[in-house]
């Protein structure tokens, strides 16, 4: 009987546990679909977001190159950034360090400037840290209303201290977690 | 054994309750460092493997034990390879093996490196004002891929240089084994599966093998490969032919095609194996026998040549003197590696010139130690003729060595993977110059350019001393050419000279140091007029050097591996 007790009172623990795990930063979705993706930094990491958004069912144009233009004539509603450079990306697309952080300027500007919500998603981990990544991290996140970042990349605490109070910010210990806390983000 | 149901398990409250909360902090804890520095080396006074996965280099260990040779070991490991290491090389690439046994009077070269298909021609891409092909046609997808060889080339070295003790299915099980087991996901691999999962993507086949739930694996996860455990058994009981000839030479064919490619059965069925004579030199009386073109060691022992000349040796280690010295040596070779280098059967390549005593002597007096050079042009070795990527290197104490650098050239190379074997095609033909009218441009039946150069280094008395090779592309010849220097000329141990900071030069562009490189060194760079780029203290860009060396004094060999990289040796 005894056992019983204690073994059930494990369960609950891990029950509370996987519940707490399920706790997000925001209360009520707070974007609205369809999504504009892009990149801030030319990683490759767009692509796993991609998944994340058809996941989260979340529809979106993708384009990791876009313009300020770009985002009017799209009809998105919320503009999700994907936080972290590569060097190899930035090397592909024949642009610099700086010519992508004038990019992304532009464009968070133009989102702000259209009301559209925004969303920075970090799911590089720690190989999407450093000097050029921080770079853009720094310059795309104060403008975002929500950030989700993969915890092996905040190890520091880097983005959560950029996030601070104003801006909710959930971790995941997987990519594929990151699926939920988006879909619950959009309305 | 209880059977199951007959015993009821009894697991302590307190046991329960400990481990509900370690599963729950276990998914607290955060993923390894990606750099590790300890335990990559290796020693072992019977034989040593080192190679780009650990479990690649106790392959090879396991076969010298069964009584097998170093070729026997080296085939056995570079099979574990295109498993364990499937990013970098497997049955869609090729390479380049040298081997010098002990009963050999001289070194041979096994080239199996990947051919341009029959209908392959010049102007085969759309080139767009960057010169690169439109729709990165030349590393993505059909076009990309070249006729493979690297179950043909490891079969050769087999059949006429292995022990003959060990059957070809012997070789080939532990490769089948860790495909079905599962390759495990470290640091190194969930990274490069990240980097290369939009490709992945694209031509989905891959997705099946190298994705979770819809996700690149992450650490800890493993990679089962039933469909390449497959296909090597099919090798096992057939040969090359299972390969080159029939179902799967069929299935590549297919895939290839739908993919937009253009290799065909012929192509398949008529690939070559080249047996070269290497090229030899020498570096501050060692012996370096590496793999002519179109392999790069030619312009290993070139860039070697020029810093002897120079008087590398006596210039501090680290010091702004030898990194200017290695940068501007660099700028000459590669400006000749340009103009020169490519597939010696289908052009005159001087690399008899290239490579001599007498043409480094005139680079190296167009070197100052005070200036830089702007814009360095190739020189003239004609009149001195007298006559992306994983290395392993293998040695044993009666001095057979082998050293074999293979590639599929990308990360997961074009993408394509062969429906139901497992097979990933490569993208070499990135490899060619993709304009018209020069020496390394396509030509049907051509092997590309390469930067690959497996080295074997001979002692001052002629006995087996090192072999060597590293991944890179064209950082492999100076990273190459700097860890020789670092055993020869500074006398470090092999695991000190892989480890040590390495710098990079093309022959225009900016310098590249690593980042643990002495700021004095970074001042006086930037002082003479260097572009410097700082890179992360250890770069998985400057290369994975394996490499083993021989202490004839100690009768003991160590086994150097890249800590850059998953690289780590094994010995016994």
């Amino acid at each position: 009987m005894k056992r019983h007790v204690l073994l059930a009172a494990v369960a609950v623990l891990a029950l509370a546990g996987a519940a707490q795990a399920q706790t997000w930063a925001l209360k009520a979705p707070i974007a609205a679909k369809p999504a504009f993706l892009t990149t801030v930094g030319q990683s490759a990491d767009i692509e796993m977001v991609k998944v994340l958004l058809d996941r989260g069912a979340v529809p979106y144009t993708a384009n990791a190159q876009a313009k300020a233009g770009d985002l009017a004539t799209s009809g998105a509603k919320t503009l999700v950034v994907v936080l972290g450079g590569s060097t190899k990306g930035l090397g592909a697309a024949g642009i610099s360090a700086e010519s992508e952080l004038d990019r992304a300027k532009a464009l968070l500007a133009e989102a702000k400037k259209l009301g559209m919500t925004v969303i920075g998603v970090h799911v590089g981990g720690e190989a999407r840290r450093g000097q050029l990544s921080d770079r853009f991290i720094q310059a795309a996140v104060p403008s975002c209303q929500y950030v989700v970042v993969v915890a092996e990349g905040d190890k520091d605490g880097f983005l959560t201290r950029l996030c601070g109070a104003a801006i909710p910010m959930d971790k995941v210990e997987r990519i594929s977690g990151a699926v939920e806390p988006l879909r619950k983000a959009f309305k | 054994m209880p059977r199951p149901g007959t015993l009821r398990p009894r697991t302590s409250p307190i046991v329960a309750a400990i481990a509900a909360l370690l599963l729950l902090l276990q998914a607290q804890v955060p993923a390894q460092t990606p750099l590790n520095l300890y335990g990559r080396g290796a020693t072992g006074a019977n034989g040593v493997v080192s190679a780009a996965k650990p479990d690649a280099s106790r392959v090879g260990i396991e076969i010298l034990k069964m009584g097998g040779n170093a070729v026997d070991a080296a085939v056995a490991t570079g099979f574990a390879l295109g498993v364990l290491e499937p990013n970098a090389s497997g049955i869609g690439g090729g390479g380049f093996m040298v081997i010098k046994l002990a009963s050999m009077k001289e070194a041979v070269v096994i080239d199996f490196r990947p051919t341009a298909p029959a209908a392959a021609t010049p102007d085969m891409y759309t080139l767009d004002e960057r010169g690169r092909a439109v729709g990165k046609a030349s590393v993505e997808g059909g076009l990309a891929s070249a006729v493979p060889g690297e179950v043909k080339g490891l079969l050769y070295a087999l059949d006429h240089y292995g022990s003959k003790k060990l059957t070809r299915a012997q070789v080939i099980e532990p490769a089948i084994t860790w495909a079905e087991r599962g390759v495990p996901v470290t640091v190194n691999l969930a990274q490069i599966i990240k980097d290369n999962f939009g490709k992945l993507k694209r031509f989905e086949n891959g997705l099946a093998i190298y994705s979770k739930d819809g996700f690149p694996p992450e650490v800890g996860d493993t990679i089962v490969n039933k469909d390449l455990a497959n296909t090597l058994r099919l090798i096992q009981a057939r040969g090359a032919d299972a390969i080159y000839t029939g179902d799967i030479a069929g299935r590549i064919v297919a895939e290839n095609r739908k993919r937009g490619g253009i290799l065909t059965l012929d192509d398949l069925s008529g690939y070559q194996v080249k047996v070269r004579t290497p090229v030899t030199g020498s570096y501050r009386g060692y012996t370096i026998v590496t793999a002519p073109p179109p392999s790069g060691g030619t312009h290993v022992l070139q860039l070697l040549n020029i810093l002897e000349h120079a008087g590398l040796a006596g210039l501090g280690e680290g010091s702004t003197a030898a990194a200017h010295l290695w940068a501007e040596a660099c700028k000459l070779v590669f400006a000749d590696r340009a103009a020169y280098s490519a597939d010696p059967d289908f052009v005159n390549v001087p690399y008899t010139g290239l490579a001599s005593k007498a043409y480094a002597k005139t680079l190296a007096a167009l070197i100052t130690p005070d200036a830089v050079m702007k814009d360095p042009v190739a020189g003239d070795p004609s009149k001195y003729e007298s006559g992306s990527t994983t290395h392993f290197s293998v040695m044993d104490k009666d001095g057979n060595m082998v050293a074999v650098t293979k590639t599929i050239n990308m990360f997961f190379a074009s993408g394509v993977v062969v429906p139901g074997t497992g097979i990933i095609m490569g993208d070499d033909m990135d490899d060619f110059d993709l304009k018209p009218g020069s020496v390394n441009s396509i030509q049907p039946g051509k092997r590309m350019l390469s930067s690959m150069s497996p080295v074997l280094v001979l002692d001052p008395q002629g006995r087996p001393f090192m072999a060597l090779g590293s991944p890179g592309a064209t950082r492999i010849i100076p990273t190459l050419a700097q860890v020789i220097s670092n055993v020869i000329d500074r006398g470090m141990p092999i695991q000190a000279a892989i480890s040590a900071p390495r710098l990079y030069q093309g022959r225009t562009g900016s310098l590249s140091l690593e980042g643990r490189y002495s700021i004095n060194a970074y001042n006086g760079l930037v002082a003479l007029g260097h572009t410097v780029t700082v890179a992360p203290d250890y770069d998985a860009a400057f290369g994975g050097v394996h490499a083993v060396l021989f202490d004839h004094a100690a009768k003991t060999l160590h086994g150097g591996a890249d800590p850059r990289r998953d690289g780590q040796a094994a010995g016994y």
